[in-house]
Order: structure tokens, then sequence, then C-alpha cells
């Protein structure tokens, strides 16, 4: 079968989920603690039977999250951490613990730190964080320590994982660590600001017209094609 | 093509955004109005291919894998509690919570609603009642002939008539706090009602357990940053021109691909 056009389709594949990813990252442009994604593609080739013939596929293999810090914005909130620096907040789900960098945290009705979806913040131990019923002024210090009213209360302890790459997203702002989790010193906890998405437009828009305008190539490159085999077909058959 | 769907998720977030936002700046005049902040979350991953997936027949593996993510979603519209500014008034029915707490007031179905907007008024039989005409819990009737009514930090009432020097207490207000202010459900005209999230009310004297004061002839303004609430209303909007270009993007994407045959 004609190979051409399955080379040119697998591009066009990985470029609809390249502009998935796009789409994603614009979606979230104003999500908290959001980190932006994308799809690394690899090439996958194959000898042919003639002789130093190859070809080569194109495939999305992997995905990273990128790292840069996101900006800060004021909000002024008690309960509204952002993270300076390296480093994850870890909340418990129903499903486990999980990280986060989206810090717009609450007291629930029984005075425990939660996030919006009702996942609690832990502390360094892994314990709950308990704000009493009295308190007047809360305060959070860069190194994450808890005061109530004056006096330190418990800490929040920051994590992060020793690879990277074993760091799996999941809805809610949240990711999964399957690997080894270690407490972190340098990353800074700051109080009455959250991290915005650390989504870049410019960035985002560029990569969209390429993957758009890479996406057309493989389209006439497949209009080609068929006018080629087009015309193979119909030379041949004006000969027979 | 599923960013079509991904980019509508993010145009339907910004349109809340945008919404919040007008909410709030309507409300910038509003007694004792706290701003709302809306707070969206990513949504579901698809895994398009399983981290530790066999890549070759010697066993090396995925390390990354691909996940997709499907868009985004509105995680909570949350009241931003903070004690807003104090204007003077000079009304004497006028009162401005400093701290935490709120006014109990009864609706008309005799269930108990709470406010921070203490622009309080007297009714025909002399019952202090809110701007709305809901009796403030507790019951306190001013009588006709008062000439002076003088309201003290902790909330006492007192009554000055015309031939007696010392002033006499007809009453004193409580206030109600919660665990969690933001869990409160707005009912509009300033009341709020509550709800499991918020945790029980838990109502005392003034300037007990963590419990504000009153402040007599000020009123406590809005809470709304109008220069916040611009540059908010600018991103929503230029996000929400970002999410339509993704859009126009996956739509001349797939007209490429019908325009083959």
């Amino acid at each position: 079968m004609d190979l051409a056009v399955y080379v040119a389709l697998t591009r066009q594949s990985g470029l609809a989920k390249e502009l998935q990813s796009v789409a994603n990252n614009i979606a979230n442009l104003s999500t908290t603690g959001y980190r932006r994604e994308g799809v690394v593609f690899a090439e996958e080739v194959r000898a042919l039977p003639v002789e130093g013939g190859s070809v080569a596929m194109t495939e999305a293999r992997a995905r990273f999250t990128e790292e840069l810090q996101g900006s800060l914005q004021e909000t002024g909130g008690t309960y509204d951490l952002a993270i300076e620096g390296e480093g994850y907040f870890t909340v418990r789900t129903p499903a486990g613990e999980r990280l986060t960098r989206a810090g717009a945290f609450a007291p629930n009705a029984d005075g425990v730190l939660v996030n919006p979806d009702g996942h609690a913040l832990l502390d360094e131990g892994g314990g709950e964080i308990v704000i009493p019923f009295e308190a007047r002024n809360v305060g959070i210090s860069a190194d994450g320590t808890v005061s109530v009213d004056g006096a330190p209360a418990a800490r929040i302890g920051l994590v992060a994982v020793e690879d990277r790459t074993r760091l799996f997203r999941e809805a809610g702002v949240l990711f999964r660590a399957a690997g080894e989790v270690v407490p972190v010193e340098e990353g800074r906890v700051v109080q009455g600001f959250l991290e915005q998405s650390n989504v870049s437009p410019v960035t985002e828009m560029a990569r969209m017209v390429e993957v758009q305008r890479a996406y057309e190539y493989g389209q006439r490159l497949l209009d080609q094609e068929d006018e080629r085999i087009r015309l193979v077909v119909r030379t041949l058959g004006q000969q027979a | 093509m599923r960013a079509l769907n991904i980019a509508a998720t993010g145009m339907a977030a910004q349109n809340m955004r945008v919404e919040v936002i007008s909410h709030n700046l309507a409300n910038m005049s509003t007694t004792a109005y706290n701003a709302r902040r809306a707070e969206f979350s990513d949504l579901h991953y698809q895994q398009v291919a399983r981290p530790g997936t066999i890549n070759s027949a010697d066993g090396t593996v995925l390390p990354a894998g691909v996940q997709l993510g499907l868009g985004v979603r509105a995680a909570a519209v949350s009241m931003q509690v903070e004690q807003g500014t104090v204007t003077e008034t000079g009304g004497s029915l006028d009162l401005a919570i400093e701290g935490m707490g709120y006014l109990e007031v009864t609706l008309p179905n005799g269930d108990p609603a709470y406010t921070r907007d203490g622009a309080l008024k007297r009714n025909g039989d002399g019952l202090i009642v809110t701007s709305d005409g809901f009796g403030v819990v507790p019951d306190i009737t001013i009588p006709e002939d008062v000439r002076e009514i003088s309201i003290n930090a902790d909330g006492e009432v007192y009554a000055y008539f015309d031939g007696q020097t010392e002033a006499q207490l007809l009453g004193q207000f409580t206030l109600t706090s919660f665990p969690n202010e933001k869990g409160l459900e707005a009912l509009g005209s300033n009341l709020y009602r509550e709800t499991e999230a918020s945790g029980a009310a838990n109502p005392g004297d003034p300037g007990e357990d963590g419990r504000g004061t009153f402040r007599q002839g000020y009123l406590e303004n809005s809470s709304v940053d109008a220069v916040h609430e611009i540059t908010g209303l600018i991103e929503a909007q230029r996000g929400y021109e970002l999410n339509a270009k993704v859009i126009t993007a996956a739509d001349q994407m797939l007209a490429a691909t019908v325009q083959i045959r």
C-alpha cells in the first residue's frame, strides 16, 4: 500500500493531539496553580525491503509539564497560599495523597483547611490542619508555619518528587506522585497570594499557528499523493 | 477534534469569570458586600499512552506516557471574607461590625438568616428591623418618647428619655460567627443562610470568642476593589478571545481535512 499517505497521516493525528494540549492549556489560562502541558513526538523508524531504504513515522510518545513559576496574584485572603520556588502542597483525596500548587484553601465546617474540592491540606507530619473556631488572627509564614493568634499551631510541609517524569496529572489541578516524595526546604509559602496558571498565551498561540500550518502541509501532501495516484491510474488505464 | 470542546470549556469558564466580575462591580456600593472570586480547576486527563507501556522487545518502558487534558471547569465561586472599610453616616441605627460576626434576622417564614448590613431601621411598632423590614434577633423595641439612642461596642442599646439623666438599657445585640464563612449560602438582599459547609451558627456576645464589635454611626463598605476587578475583566476577555482562536484553528484544520475529497 502507498506509504507516503500513512506517514502523513501519523503526523496529522499527532498534530490533532498537540492541538488538544494547546486547547487545554488555553482553557486553563485562569486556573490557579495550573502547569502547562506539552506533547513530545518520537519517530519510529522501520527498514524497508529495498537496499538502504527506511521510513520514519511519528507518534506522540511522551508528555512534559512545564515547571516554570507562574506569576503571583495578590488576593489578600488569609488562606490563599502561593508557593514561590519549588515544591507542592500535599492534600488528602479519597483516592490517596496528591500534590498540588493550587493554594486556595479555606476552613470547612469543622475548621479543617480544605481546597475548593474539599480535600484536606496536610501538614509536614501528614495530619490535617485545624483552625480553632475562635481564632482571630491566622498568620502563615514563609516556611509554612501556621500561627493562630501568635502561637505556632502547625507547619505546612512542601514536598517534591525526585523523578519528575513520575508525576502524573489528575483532574482538579492535582498531581499523583508515583515515585518517592521528599520534603523540600527551598520553596517559600506566600500568604495572601495565589499562583496563576503558568501558561503563556503568546507561546500557546505561536504553537497553535505552527500546528495548524503543519497540518495544512500534511494535507497538501495528501492532496498531491491523491493526484499522483489518480494520474497513474488514468495513464495506465489508457494504455491498457 | 477534541480541541473544539476543550476550547469551549475555556470559553464557558472565562464567561463565568466575567459574570462574577460584573456582579462584583454591580455591588461596588452595596453595604457590607464581600467580593466573589471564580476558582477554576482542570478536567479529567485522557491516557493516550499509559506510562509504563512496554516499548520494545528488550523490555524498555515508556517513562512518562502521554496524558492529554480535557479542559477546565468552575471549582467554586468563593466569597472573599475580609473586613470592608467603614464610612461615617451619623445615623443612630447604623451599625458597622468590626471583625467577625453576623447579625441574625428572622425571615417572614420564621427561618433565621444572617447579615453584616447594619443599616437598621425602626418599624411602626418601634421594633428594630433591617432595611427589608426583617426583625433583628433578639427583638429590641424602642419606645416612642425616646430622645436619643446610644449603642456601644458590645451591642448594648441604651435609650435616653426627656427629663432623665440616666440612660435605660433596652437590650443587647448578639453576633453570630461561623467556622467557615465562605460556606454560607447567599440569599440576596445582603442575607446569608447557614449550610452544612458553613458549620453551625454560634451566637454570642460581641467581642467574645473572636467575634467583632459594633460601631454606631458607621456602615461597612463593599470590599470590591475596582482596579482588581478591571484587570480581571481584561484577563477574562482576552482569555475568551484566545479560546475562540483555538476553535477557529481547529475548525480550519477540519476544513482542510474535508477539502481532500
